[in-house]
């Protein structure tokens, strides 16, 4: 476990940083916290010749509400400026407590939202909640920016649309009619421990009624997937005890997680019928919690 | 929490701070890894990359070629006499010859300028092997025709042990009850914090080396030994030390290492390891299969009990052979078994070495036997507390393997535990995904003999005044481990002399300055150590004493006490000294400072020595491996534990704890919880998530505290921490027992049985993992539904 040696820059402006990475290429990444990218190049699973840190580029931190377009949380939030936002906690504490949960106290000092979503891992817990509240991304790069739902970033294991140029700056969560939203992370002890499966949902009830659903489900996929079926199941229906037991059946049936060194792939798939009925309950009866 | 404290005594029984736990707080402690020395050098070890086979090559030169290699060691390099901790059975070499036992065995050793180039210069090295079939499991090394690890271990064999006291197959056949059960526990890791590193160098004929160990003495013995020297030309010592809990007992490839390339070199060596490297060094529990047959009568007393345990060794013996031992030799001293067969085998497979963990090999018997208790009180109709009360051994008796037990109050700690615990309202009361449970436990106070054959004396302490009686410096080879031994070793050492506390200052673990002590193993050195430096303190006293009557003479002042002490000489034992005070007892007006009379008789005798020494003499036992099991003295303890179970995804969580211990007199009660602390802590974990596991190919899969989870913070559940107040061990100084491995034998035991109250299903195998229970209760609703 030994660092090797790379070159380090640290710009000003996002415009530079993208002409950095294209001027690198293939040879070069970014790097945020840092708290997944060192341990994989102590680990020799990466070796980039260059490192871009993105630690200048403060428009990256704000977390703030821009009326008609929503929440809009920077790439460079850290998952304790998360847990600790004013602003999350008022309009969508699922967020919050979803970073609040995660990792330990050290790694939410410097792991970012940015990170956390590029890294890809299909354990990853941000990307289940973003997706459930109909999240989008805005990735920028020498040749302009472009914006995408968060769940169309993901294309497998570690891999994403990004560029090689483009670096994700915000994620916007849009004004929404959904009354309440919630994220579970189910790991193997209370704290430092990866999802073992992890279910968001955002739900939209009128008396009582389930208008519109989404469920985003984490760790039971290569990448973080709707459990559309689901979804489509609870529109329209009223909300009762066997509903939301059916709807944990149904996405249970959705997801096709692995077995590993942590879970068998039939533990997982019904903690995720019961991860589902239990997050739906808490969502329509708490709200975004 | 509560504590008796002796109201006569100045700093035994009293909470004081650690004396580390300034440097430690504020970052300044320094650790073996952070020691520099001028021209130092680096090296790491050469390791294998499969699990059995045979070297072809070991080409080595692109890495001689690397600009800021110093040197790269092989088997051939080095010397070939075998070692171990178990002598009849050394087996290891300091680097393979010929053939490699596991991934993560010793090659040989890189030496450079800098980490960075001896990371560079191993990933240059290439070893040829001619693989050879691997045994991973005990199961696989015990089959017909199975690959030989060892010529001299047929079978795969490293040992087997058969006690048999009694008459156990007719005690069975007369028995109200016979149950039979078959249990599996799990290989753990030590997991402490701070990793191996050792630091050689050399000056002429004479070698220090630095390391970061549980035992100074046993080292340089070992090392001494294999490398040819005289004990005295090796100077072994410590720093701080981040824990050890037996991982650090037997030398490693690095100590071997520091020592030679430093010596080759000319120059000092740093040899270390990563986390990863330090799972590989492995020596931690070993992984038993358990089978209990017992038969008991209405009551529950258990009038015959028949063990076998199977130990998957790994691939040298290290410890192992105690492990074995231990698995069964301590049984018959928490409940007096009459009739007891004991039949254990220890196999050797291509996996890192198991050894001893706190505990040794006893914990997860203890589990197996504590759950099997449980199940044989349900199926008769006996509260597991009554089950144990009625089986608990008592105070002086003798055990029937012939250990004498002076102090032992497992009784009263289970009416205790019961009782804080609210057992009565709420066992079998909880409903459904709650449950309580109970375990018993304790451990030997020191073992009764030394570790190789010898005729020393187990501790020797020695303290010295400083000139003018201001300071006194107490000596021992004793290692703190962060168990806080130079306190204890301190407070007794300030209280047998008289002297304040706080004037005193701790000189441990260093084979040079300090005095002979066999280290931190055990659960030793608080009893046997703190025999030594209180007879050392009893003699600074003596001498003190003695040259007080001078001065109370030469002054003149004694005249006006005379009349109480009658028409003679003033003597030594007229006088009294306590917290650097000297007085007549008759008289307590009449005083002299400690300073003032030490610096007296460092002026007209020469430096002011104390000396004490400890032996514990013969004790019980005569079979053949009573030496594992036999000791001075025996702490028992009860636990319980509350747990809550999410019944739909077998999550565990334990939500309250209590110990009861029976440790004798407790020198400082703040340390002494934080042992009980540090053992639920540890034997919580090694119930629920804690295992060491390999892939098909022997090759380590969670070599970090990522994936081999250890409980945080948040799953410790608070814990209520007790003692027997009156329990005085005639064999302890002060009255003492241990308490550091024995607090966690209980732990594995209370939390099964507290999950088996609040789920219904059994659980036979380590670690009860939510995913085990999710399964059990499945397959329990699936039954009852058909
Ligand atoms: C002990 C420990 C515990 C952990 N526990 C958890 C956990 O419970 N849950 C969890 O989800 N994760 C966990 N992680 C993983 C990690 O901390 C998170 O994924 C974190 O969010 C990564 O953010 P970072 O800023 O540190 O990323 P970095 O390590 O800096 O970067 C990660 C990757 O993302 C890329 N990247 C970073 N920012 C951007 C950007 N703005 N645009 C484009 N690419 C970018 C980098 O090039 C790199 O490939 C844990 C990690 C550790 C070490």
């Amino acid at each position: 476990m030994y660092l090797p040696d790379f070159e380090y820059y640290a710009p000003e402006s996002i415009a530079e940083t993208c002409q950095l990475l294209s001027q690198f290429g293939p040879r070069a990444k970014v790097i945020a916290g840092g708290s997944d990218i060192i341990v994989k190049m102590k680990k020799e699973v990466l070796a980039p010749e260059v490192l871009v840190s993105i630690k200048n580029l403060a428009e990256l931190k704000k977390i703030e509400y821009v009326p008609g377009k929503g929440v809009v949380v920077g790439a460079r939030v850290t998952h304790n400026d998360l847990y600790k936002s004013k602003l999350l906690a008022e309009k969508y504490a699922s967020v919050s407590n979803a970073a609040g949960q995660m990792a330990d106290n050290q790694v939410r000092n410097i792991g970012t939202l940015g990170g956390n979503i590029s890294n890809a891992v299909p354990s990853a817990d941000l990307p289940p909640i973003f997706i459930a509240l109909n999240a989008t991304v805005k990735l920028e790069g020498v040749n302009g920016e472009r914006t995408m739902p968060l769940e169309d970033l993901f294309t497998g294991p570690g891999k994403t649309v990004l560029a090689q140029d483009e670096i994700i700056t915000e994620v916007v969560i849009p004004d929404q009619k959904m009354t309440g939203s919630n994220y579970i992370k189910f790991g193997l002890r209370k704290s430092g421990a990866l999802a073992v499966v992890g279910v968001a949902v955002a739900v939209e009830v009128e008396n009582n009624v389930i208008k519109d659903a989404r469920v985003a489900l984490g760790a039971v996929a290569a990448t973080p997937v709707r459990a559309k079926k689901t979804e489509e199941f609870l529109k329209g229906k009223t909300v009762t005890d066997e509903l939301l037991a059916e709807a944990g059946v149904i996405a249970s049936g959705e997801c096709k997680p692995i077995s590993d060194i942590r879970a068998s792939a039939e533990y997982r798939t019904d903690l995720v019928r019961v991860f589902t009925k239990r997050a739906l309950r808490k969502a329509i009866d708490e709200g975004h919690v | 929490m509560s504590v008796k404290v002796n109201k006569d005594f100045s700093y035994v029984g009293k909470s004081l701070d650690r004396n580390d736990s300034f440097l430690k707080t504020t970052g300044r402690a320094q650790y073996t890894a952070d020691l520099k020395f001028p021209n130092m050098l680096y090296g790491k070890l050469i390791r294998s990359t499969v699990a059995h086979a045979r070297i072809i090559n070991i080409d080595t030169s692109e890495a001689e070629k690397l600009p800021g290699v110093k040197a790269i060691i092989t088997a051939k390099d080095v010397p070939s006499m075998k070692w171990g901790l178990s002598p009849a059975r050394f087996d290891e070499n300091i680097f393979a010859i010929d053939k490699v036992l596991y991934v993560g065995d010793k090659i040989g050793a890189v030496c450079a300028v800098d980490e960075e180039t001896v990371y560079k210069a191993l990933k240059l090295i290439k070893v040829e092997y001619e693989e050879l079939p691997a045994v991973l499991t005990w199961q696989e090394a015990a089959k017909e025709g199975a690959p030989q690890i060892f010529e001299e271990y047929p079978g795969n064999v490293n040992t087997e042990i058969h006690h048999k006291f009694g008459d156990p197959d007719a005690a069975l056949k007369e028995a109200y009850y016979v149950r039979t059960d078959r249990l599996q526990g799990q290989r753990t890791y030590h997991a402490f914090i701070e990793n191996h590193c050792s630091i050689g160098m050399w000056d002429g004929d004479k070698a220090t080396l630095y390391s970061s160990c549980q035992s100074v003495h046993y080292l340089q013995y070992h090392l001494a030994r294999v490398l040819g020297m005289k004990m005295g030309d090796l100077r072994v010592l410590k720093t701080h030390v981040g824990a050890g809990f037996g991982g650090k007992l037997d030398p490693t490839g690095l100590d071997f290492s520091a020592l030679i390339l430093s010596k080759m070199l000319g120059q000092p060596v740093k040899m270390f390891y990563d986390h990863e490297e330090t799972f590989l060094n492995g020596h931690g529990r070993h992984a038993i299969t358990m089978e209990l047959t017992t038969g008991v009568d209405k009551n529950g007393k258990v009038l015959a009990h028949k063990f076998k345990a199977i130990l998957d060794g790994g691939a040298y013996t290290g410890l192992g052979i105690a492990s074995t031992y231990y698995a069964g030799s301590l049984l018959g001293v928490l409940y007096p078994i009459e009739n007891y067969q004991f039949d254990a085998y220890r196999y050797v497979t291509n996996l890192p070495p198991c050894g001893a963990q706190r505990g040794h090999g006893q914990p997860q018997p203890r589990y197996a036997f504590e759950h099997h208790l449980d199940l044989i009180g349900e199926a008769i109709g006996v509260d597991p507390i009554d089950m144990r009360l009625v089986n608990a051994r008592k105070n002086n008796t003798v055990t029937t393997a012939g250990y004498e037990v002076k102090s032992y109050h497992l009784g009263k700690a289970n009416e205790m535990a019961r009782d804080a615990s609210g057992w009565k309202e709420k066992r079998g009361k909880l409903g459904l995904g709650r449950g309580i449970g109970v375990g018993n436990g304790g451990f030997v106070t020191g073992a009764g003999f030394c570790q190789y054959r010898t005729d020393l004396p187990h501790s020797v302490g020695m303290i010295k005044i400083y000139d003018d009686g201001t300071r006194a410096f107490v000596y021992s080879q004793a290692v703190d481990i962060g168990q806080g031994s130079d306190t204890v070793l301190l407070q007794m050492a300030a209280e047998a002399m008289g002297y304040p506390y706080e004037k005193c200052q701790m000189y441990a673990g260093d084979t040079d300055l300090t005095t002979l002590d066999f280290g931190a193993y055990a659960s030793r050195q608080t009893l046997m150590a703190g025999w030594a430096v209180k007879r050392a303190g009893e003699d600074v006293k003596q001498k003190i004493l003695e040259q007080a009557v001078e001065m109370f003479r030469e002054s003149g002042r004694i005249k006006e006490g005379w009349a109480y002490i009658g028409n003679r000489e003033l003597r030594p034992d007229d006088l009294d000294c306590k917290e650097g005070i000297v007085f007549v007892k008759q008289e307590p007006s009449l005083t002299l400072t400690f300073e003032e009379v030490a610096r007296r008789y460092f002026v007209t005798k020469g430096v002011l020595i104390g000396r004490g020494w400890y032996h514990p003499g013969k004790l019980g036992g005569n079979h053949k491996g009573a030496a594992v099991g036999t000791s001075p003295a025996y702490s028992s303890a009860t636990q319980i534990a509350e747990v809550k179970v999410d019944l739909e995804t077998g999550q565990i969580e334990c939500v309250d704890t209590w110990d009861v211990h029976d440790s004798g007199t407790i020198i400082n009660p703040k340390l002494f919880h934080g042992q009980v602390h540090g053992a639920f802590s540890m034997g919580i974990g090694e119930t629920i998530w804690e295992e060491v596991k390999f892939d098909d190919k022997g090759k380590l899969l969670n070599g970090n505290f990522s994936e081999y989870r250890l409980p945080t913070a948040l799953d410790m559940p608070p814990v209520l921490s007790l003692t027997v107040e009156d329990s005085w061990e005639p064999n302890g100084p002060y009255g003492l027992k241990e308490v550091g491995e024995g607090a966690t034998t209980p732990t594995m035991g209370c939390v099964a049985n507290a999950i088996y109250d609040a789920i219904g299903v059994s659980m036979t195998e380590l670690p009860i993992t939510y995913e085990k229970v999710w399964r059990a209760l499945k397959e329990k609703r699936e039954k009852e539904q058909k």
